[in-house]
């Protein structure tokens, strides 16, 4: 008898669960280096941007970002505890008058911290990660525009304020090469050096000879940096390695991602963001696919990896399911993620090993770039 | 080198000089190439507005399908599944002012056509018809020639993208 009544008020107790106060979530100060940013241009419904934040270590999926239309990546600084995020919002949803801000999001609790309104010029693509980038020394945003006339936005993070705006006509997107410098690539395959004064202001602009043929073998946009190079790819697998300073540009020696052999078998590089670079082991990741021409955004099943001191592959990864981006964590056990724009699931590998260690699904629509710390 | 790889590499370096000289020139003569050199080049004329294109021994194929021959460079979602064609926006949309070529070989004639990738503006994404080829794709640094922008951004309504269109607008060769 005693027993039974231990038990009904064992059963008792465990029917009556404490009421739970609602909170929202807050994330951890220090961000981990296994937390990946998936960016999400919804192109079935661009004005709603998304971007995901997942922690590689357990798969789950921490919190979002509502980024508004036609939205391309958030911007990570290397310190401090604010996200980036260049955004366009029209007063009616689809239309209206449109206005463009760059929004600061709190990283803790993915909340806007502020904004600063820029020209409604930002311009709409599919997501590239060079759309807009800090100059080293993290005091400027650079955005690209495209009106169809080009030019950048220049915004001041520490005041929070628009400087202005600096034509780059004939050259696009963002790539930084120095405290208070970048380069644009223009369509004649030179690239256009600007250097920013004290206060963000145009202090000189450069246009280099042409680095590369744009009409023979173009050099996509989806570039990588370890230090001061910038490693270009082509539409035929040769790698275009371009040392910028804010002294100028130059071009160092290329080398092909591809055997002779192998690119008769049709092997190339391509995808949306097909490039990755894990800077302190100096490893080049690349997605690759057979496909011969005009494949440059066919997503792929294989990486390969290269080793940029001797420039030789070192290692063949093949994924769980295709991969159209690729990035890596920056850290001494990487990791390597990979998803694709036509399906929602990101998957996670040990960038060292190559070993597949999970997956995520139902992360969003149209999954872009990633952007890691 | 085709006569269209012709046309861009001429026109990239005439950007460049004028550029070089000139500076907001140079992006005049960008935006200035879809609107008004497009009409320079050997034009035959498409069908008129309403008309459906394709399905015919000189214009093979649906163009309700990414399969068919115009669609070689394009990205996007097929006005001909939105309520528009290959040369009309669905109704309330707006068709972009200027925008990308590709040039497609007309499995019909034989004849390599330039084709006009016009966005249609103001609705959200139709969200029908996905199609992306890209054949002479290039990059975003050669505006005239990348299926990766949002042509939108000449139009008057906005960035707002519906659909992508695929109207002929010259013979290439």
């Amino acid at each position: 008898m005693g027993a039974c009544l231990a038990a009904a008020a064992a059963l008792t107790a465990r029917a009556q669960l404490p009421a739970e106060p609602l909170s929202a979530e807050q994330l951890a100060s220090q961000p981990s280096p296994h937390w990946v940013w998936v960016n999400d241009i919804n192109f079935f419904s661009m004005p709603d941007g998304q971007a995901f934040l997942v922690d590689g270590d357990s798969g789950r999926m921490l919190g979002m970002l509502s980024t508004g239309s036609s939205f391309n990546s958030v911007i990570l600084p290397k310190s401090g505890d604010v996200i980036y995020s260049p955004e366009s919002y029209f007063s009616r949803g689809t239309r209206g008058t449109r206005t463009d801000v760059v929004t600061l999001y709190d990283t803790k609790r993915l909340q806007p911290l502020g904004e600063v309104v820029i020209p409604p010029k930002r311009s709409s693509n599919m997501s590239m990660s060079a759309a807009a980038a800090l100059t080293d020394d993290e005091r400027f945003l650079v955005i690209y525009n495209f009106t169809p006339a080009q030019s950048v936005s220049i915004v001041d993070v520490r005041a929070r304020k628009f400087v202005g705006e600096i034509d780059t006509a004939g050259c696009a997107l963002v790539y930084p090469s120095g405290p208070r410098t970048f380069f644009s690539v223009c369509g004649d395959g030179a690239v256009l050096l600007v250097t920013l004064g004290e206060a963000g202001k145009l202090a000189n602009r450069v246009r280099s000879p042409a680095l590369f043929d744009a009409i023979k073998d173009p050099l996509t946009e989806k570039a990588v940096r370890v230090g001061d190079t910038w490693y270009f790819a082509s539409f035929e697998g040769t790698v275009y390695p371009i040392h910028a300073t804010p002294r100028g540009v130059e071009l160092a020696a290329k080398w092909p991602l591809v055997t002779a052999a192998e690119q008769a078998q049709g092997w190339r590089t391509g995808g949306l963001q097909h490039l990755a670079m894990h800077r302190p082991s100096g490893r080049l990741f690349a997605i690759m696919h057979r496909g011969g021409p005009e494949t440059h955004k066919e997503p792929g099943t294989d990486i390969w990896v290269y080793d940029l001191a001797t420039r030789k592959r070192v290692q063949q990864i093949s994924t769980q399911h295709k991969a159209g981006s690729i990035a890596v964590s920056q850290d001494d056990k990487p990791l390597l993620f990979t998803c694709f724009i036509e399906s929602n699931v990101l998957d996670i590998y040990d960038a060292i090993s190559g070993r597949y260690l999970r997956s995520v699904d139902s992360l969003g629509q149209t999954p872009t770039v990633m952007v890691t710390r | 080198m085709t006569r269209v790889d012709a046309i861009l590499e001429s026109l990239a370096r005439d950007m460049a000089r004028r550029v070089s000289r000139r500076g907001l020139l140079g992006s005049l003569g960008a935006l200035l190439f879809g609107a008004a050199t497009l009409p320079l080049l050997p034009v035959a004329r498409g069908a008129p507005a309403g008309e459906p294109a394709g399905g015919t021994p000189a214009d093979p194929g649906d163009p309700k399908t990414c399969e068919y021959w115009r669609h070689c460079a394009i990205d996007g979602f097929l006005c001909s599944c939105c309520g528009g064609s290959t040369h009309s926006c669905p109704p309330g949309t707006e068709p972009s002012a200027i925008t990308w070529v590709g040039t497609c070989h007309n499995p019909g004639d034989g004849r390599d056509y330039i084709v006009s990738y016009n966005d249609c503006c103001g609705k959200a994404s139709c969200g029908r018809c996905l199609c992306n080829r890209n054949e002479n794709d290039k990059p975003l640094y050669m505006p005239f020639a990348s299926n990766d922008y949002n042509w939108c951004a000449g139009s008057q309504v906005g960035i707002a993208y519906n659909c992508s269109t695929a109207r002929i607008v010259g013979v290439a060769k």
